[in-house]
């Protein structure tokens, strides 16, 4: 990968996770297996990374390990920290790793496990900033106030437990606590696949906005590919523990040039009943990471492979444009990407009329006849 | 019957020649320790023989126990309050009343798993561990179907094959752990099929998957619905599935259909305010990047409440004051449609 330049906050190199397998009597190790084999990517200050692929494909365990939540097996995670200047986050001892913490936080997926039941909400937001040393008494109060109003939960909301809220609060709720420090980089671990459609909006939309607020760079991890678009500005497409494809957005849904990427983008059903198409033929399964075949691991499914693919295991290259695609024939295949879905109108919300027929119920005092 | 353009058409009966199921004004109350939870409050709705009717809705809007009630799998805490659930087996056999029946009884357990089958949202819970593949298939069929356990085993594997499982004689020797999670709601679909179901209830049934298995499982079903002509009931949150899938629609919220309406009425001409609101907040694919994706203020009121006039007007952008919260709209036709209904203010 290119040296490190300055407009990156994020540079990971060969960063591996290797889950031991025990077996026997002994407990002897046996296997392992490679949830992240191997992975390089970098994100830029202020930017947001998504993070696709399948369960199973080592995209959470990507994310965790950037903030030693997972111990890294091996590789280099060098973060640039404002004070600290460029570190690499996997050689830090307790103390320098928590002198690093505040700057890198991370939001769960699911918002019914990550929040302690015994906790009010303003512990629970305010734990960083007691642990860290930031703010004490009134002032953490009036911090903790700060930050819930941020994220739009009523301050008063303080002195109430998690059970009070649902799903999309409590996901605010965690996001006002990875906010606590003014981190530069949030890890988001599927911070909206456990939400409904309209809650996911609501909560998509406050990480824009806070984004926008703070200069927040976030690496976006997610299985939903419309949720990534609407929010990457770059994305990277893990496949079996390596990134297969990295690429601006639209360079990736428009041009992908991975195989892997294509039937993925295939997959997703269109929200369009006029286009029904019958998805490409993916034979198999997601091979498992303790025992992955030979080569490129995605070749026994894929349907442009040739005997190459099954000796050699293609390296993540720049083929120009800082598309980054591992695939022996990346330059030769012409794969399909997204099309426009610009067929299917936005419908507009209905305005106020006043109502032809009231029946027996009470007319509307004011018939806001023009409201719009 | 003459109509004027000022007298809203109540929507009782969508017209229909043969309808497989037809919901009328179901209520169920769930009664609990903390106070009554009214699940779904007078849920009409019908789906023509050989049809796919997709019932869409966020979560907490009765989906699910809609079709738990259909097959009389609701849970003991819950009472029917009112309503009918008409099967009809063939379009010449008399339609019979589902709550009418005993819930164990011998009619209702001939039904069950019979006529009418389920394919639940997760398939390692449904599925029992103890048991191989092919022993809970040919279960079903050696319930319903044959004497012979033989033919049952046979017919098992058949139905695997069809499935589209690799390998299905080695598939049926197989335990439900030591299948992936695609394998596994293949087995359940089959298990489903098993008995050449009239009815086929799918909750979910590709949430837990991923998109590219997703996509086998929707293509997998489509097909099977094009050969056996199975009527489906098609419940899921996903628009893009939906979109897939279904002929029809019926959204959902808080209890009640609010808007019903062939499949491209629904997205192309959505009269209900949630229904829109709902298809404008899902992030499209090269869409609206960039742009704000809109939201449905606030969220689904707790379940224990109950909401005055229209249940979605504390959300709606439309609402009227004075009328939307205060009056229960009823389910109308929209203009001169004879399948798009809608139960809005804004339309009467």
């Amino acid at each position: 990968m290119e040296p490190t330049r300055n407009d990156i906050l994020l540079d990971v190199r060969g960063l591996k996770k290797h889950f031991p397998i025990h077996a026997g009597f002994l407990k002897r190790q046996v296997g392992a297996v490679k949830a992240v084999d191997g992975i390089n990517f970098y994100i830029k200050k202020g930017e947001t990374l998504g993070l696709v692929g399948e369960s199973g494909c080592g995209k959470s365990t990507t994310g965790r390990a950037l903030l030693r939540l997972h111990e890294p097996t091996a590789g280099e995670i060098i973060f640039d920290d404002p004070k600290l200047g460029k570190v690499n986050v996997e050689k830090l001892s307790k103390e320098e790793m928590k002198k690093l913490r505040p700057n890198m936080q991370i939001i769960f997926q699911d918002p019914f496990s990550s929040l302690n039941p015994r906790l009010t909400v303003g512990a629970i937001v305010g734990e960083p900033l007691e642990i860290q040393g930031v703010a004490r008494g009134q002032a953490l109060k009036d911090r903790v106030a700060e930050l819930l109003q941020e994220v739009g939960i009523r301050p008063e909301n303080m002195t109430r437990y998690p059970h009070a809220f649902s799903g999309g609060q409590r996901q605010r709720i965690g996001i006002a606590r990875a906010l606590a420090l003014n981190p530069k980089l949030i890890v988001c671990d599927e911070p909206v696949s456990a939400l409904d459609v309209s809650i996911q909006a609501q909560v998509l939309n406050l990480l824009e906005d806070l984004q926008k607020k703070y200069n927040l760079t976030y690496l976006f991890v997610a299985h939903d590919l419309s949720v990534v678009e609407h929010i990457s500005d770059r994305v990277a497409v893990m496949y079996v523990g390596y990134i297969v494809e990295m690429a601006a957005t639209d360079e990736l849904y428009y041009n992908p040039k991975h195989p892997y990427t294509e039937a993925l983008l295939n997959a997703i059903p269109k929200p369009d009943p006029r286009r029904r198409h019958r998805p490409m033929r993916l034979p198999g399964d997601v091979p498992s990471p303790a025992n992955p075949p030979s080569g490129c691991y995605f070749h026994p499914r894929c349907q442009y492979a040739q005997d190459i693919c099954k000796q050699d295991r293609p390296p993540l290259r720049d083929i120009g444009g800082e598309h980054w695609v591992a695939c022996h024939f990346a330059e030769e295949l012409k794969l399909q990407g997204v099309t426009k879905l610009n067929e299917l109108p936005l419908i507009e919300l209905p305005t106020r009329q006043v109502p032809v027929a009231p029946g027996a119920s009470p007319t509307p005092a004011t018939a806001p006849a023009a409201a719009e | 019957m003459a109509e004027t353009a000022t007298q809203p058409r109540r929507a009782t009966q969508i017209v229909s020649e043969d309808d497989v199921i037809r919901v009328e004004d179901l209520r169920l109350n769930f009664y609990t320790n903390l106070g009554v939870v009214r699940a779904l409050n007078g849920v009409s709705f019908n789906i023509p023989r050989g049809k796919v009717l997709g019932v869409v809705g966020e979560s907490g809007c009765g989906k699910s126990q809609t079709g738990l009630a259909v097959m009389q799998l609701t849970p003991s805490v819950g009472k029917y309050e009112g309503g009918r659930i008409l099967f009809r087996e063939f379009a010449s056999k008399e339609p019979v009343d589902i709550l009418k029946l005993e819930k164990n009884g011998p009619e209702m357990r001939s039904i069950r798993g019979n006529n009418i089958s389920m394919i639940f949202q997760e398939p390692m819970t449904s599925l029992n561990p103890c048991y191989t593949i092919g022993d809970q298939i040919s279960e079903a069929i050696s319930l319903h179907q044959t004497q012979d356990a033989d033919e049952a085993k046979k017919r098992a594997v058949d139905i695997l094959q069809k499935v589209g499982m690799p390998n299905p004689s080695r598939i049926a020797e197989s335990f439900p752990h030591q299948l992936s999670g695609g394998m596994r709601q293949r087995a359940m679909i089959a298990m489903a099929l098993s008995c050449n179901p009239t009815l086929l209830i799918a909750d979910e049934p590709t949430t837990a998957l991923d998109v590219t298995t997703e996509a086998q499982i929707l293509d997998l079903m489509r097909q099977l619905q094009d050969e056996i002509g199975t009527s489906f009931m098609f419940i899921t949150h996903n628009m893009g599935v939906v979109a897939q899938m279904c002929d029809e629609v019926a959204v959902m919220y808080l209890g009640r259909v609010v808007e019903r309406a062939l499949i491209d009425d629904i997205f192309y001409d959505p009269k209900h305010p949630y229904t829109i609101s709902l298809l404008r907040s899902i992030p499209r694919l090269g869409a609206n990047r960039g742009e704000k994706l809109e939201s449905i203020k606030g969220t689904v009121p707790d379940p224990y409440s109950t909401v005055q006039g229209c249940p979605f007007n504390p959300r709606c952008p439309a609402a009227i004051p004075g009328l939307c919260d205060t009056v229960m709209p009823e389910e109308i036709f929209v203009g001169d449609s004879h399948t798009h209904t809608v139960r809005c203010h804004l339309y009467t």
